[in-house]
């Protein structure tokens, strides 16, 4: 009789053997990548014999962290999202594999893109970033590709369905998530930016596929070039100016506040990358209104950071620390809405 | 007379101590979070080395500016006045240099 494998380690082997039709020779390396509290990423370099993917291989497995909380894609949501995007030209790790074979917890397995990802290195260190202006471009470049992703045209039904007003419905959540803080959500500089925001908000917008986490830190440079956008767990329908107030946001720029884009160079070189690779043409001025949101929404997350701490769910000096990165973001909130 | 030293200024020297001496003898891994250490340290003495704050009813004020009480231009420039004044006080414990490199306004 079989003994179950529940051993992520163990069973990666045993899948690998099936999906690749060849012999796993050895797997060598399991490592630990930094990767986010919610899901954990293993890079693998795999040998193998026979069958179409004969030779060695890196791969990165990606699977639930023990302490995964229910905000995030699951692993097939997220394997159906790289692909969709990966097929859309945007810089991704190809998405390989998905194995799920319930109650085990799920996985999926990719290719391992070599380069670096710590945004405090990337805004410094001009030997990695040569050229600041085509990496920004770059970046404008490959958003633009992402924000082709419309929602009649494809196959992602756990996205749910686009809001007809984006603001809006950020405001709204954004409220309720002050509120279910108690306490702790009572802040009345987040309260004006919401109330600036449902104020300027602009009209219906066609919804595209935004990935909600892309700035500095979640993506990877090779020579100094873009090669692959990480973390795509909060991705979603929303206004394509979003994403771009996300890169863009202060509080994202690493120390590194004259290059807007990101810490990495100039807004116009990252603008023009999108312009020019399918996005609208989009200014700097354009990109406030999401700039102002992009702050509430670190805020809210640093307040429900601390509260983590704070409730005593999880006792933790860098959560309690959190805490303290809000008045910055509410003194920026005042600065980006002084005189509007 | 009290001669022990008052808890800021344990802070500051333990501080100190810990950047000066030990920081260097960790792990590169280790680093981090004694960094982490010294930022809480440093947030803590400036805690406890300020004056009174003033009082004010944030709850009822956010509650206002969300039902759009503050939306008039005048009422708006009065409200982000206020809005200022307490920021600053929290960032006066939890990050002054950006006050100092902001100028103050």
């Amino acid at each position: 009789m079989d003994i179950p494998v529940t051993d992520l380690r163990d069973r990666v082997q045993r899948f690998l053997g099936q999906v690749t039709g060849g012999d796993v020779v050895s797997m060598t390396g399991w490592e630990r990548l930094s990767g986010g509290a919610i899901q954990e990423n293993v890079g693998v370099t795999v040998e193998i014999a026979g069958g179409p993917c004969a030779g060695t291989h890196r791969w990165v497995v990606r699977s639930d962290a023990p302490s995964a909380v229910a905000a995030s894609h699951s692993r097939a949501q997220e394997f159906a999202l790289l692909t969709a995007v990966h097929a859309a030209g945007v810089r991704v790790p190809r998405p390989l594999w998905l194995c799920e074979d319930p109650p085990l917890p799920s996985f999926f397995v990719m290719e391992r893109v070599a380069g670096a990802a710590a945004g405090h290195r990337l805004v410094k260190d001009d030997t990695l970033v040569p050229d600041r202006d085509r990496l920004a471009a770059d970046l404008g470049e490959n958003l633009a590709r992402l924000h082709q992703v419309k929602p009649l045209a494809s196959d992602l039904p756990f996205l749910g369905s686009p809001p007809p007003q984006p603001s809006h419905e950020r405001v709204a959540a954004y409220r309720s998530s002050l509120d279910s803080l108690g306490a702790s959500g009572v802040n009345p500089v987040l309260e004006w930016g919401l109330r600036w925001c449902e104020r300027h908000a602009g009209g219906a917008v066609e919804s595209v596929l935004l990935h909600r986490d892309y700035r500095t830190g979640n993506y990877l440079v090779h020579e100094g070039r873009l090669a692959a956008v990480l973390d795509w767990e909060f991705a979603g329908w929303g206004d394509a100016l979003e994403d771009i107030g996300w890169f863009f946001a202060r509080c994202w720029r690493f120390g590194q506040a004259a290059r807007v884009a990101g810490g990495i160079g100039p807004a116009e070189a990252f603008l023009e990358g999108y312009a020019g690779a399918g996005g609208r043409r989009v200014t700097l001025g354009e990109t406030r209104y999401w700039q102002v949101m992009a702050h509430i929404r670190w805020a809210v997350i640093a307040l429900q950071q601390a509260e983590r701490h704070r409730s005593g769910a999880q006792s933790s000096l860098e959560l309690a620390l959190t805490a303290h990165i809000v008045p910055e973001l509410e003194w920026e909130i005042l600065d980006l809405t002084e005189d509007a | 007379m009290k001669v022990e030293p008052a808890g800021a200024e344990l802070l500051r020297v333990a501080r100190d101590e810990l950047l000066e001496k030990l920081l260097p003898k960790l792990p590169d891994a280790e680093r981090y979070a004694a960094r982490m250490v010294a930022n809480a340290m440093a947030i803590a003495a400036r805690e406890l080395a300020r004056g009174p704050s003033a009082t004010l009813d944030t709850r009822r004020l956010s509650r206002g500016i969300r039902a759009g009480e503050h939306d008039e231009p005048g009422q708006a420039a009065l409200l982000r006045e206020t809005l200022r004044d307490l920021t600053r006080a929290r960032l006066a414990v939890s990050n002054p240099r950006i006050l100092e490199a902001k100028g103050n306004p």
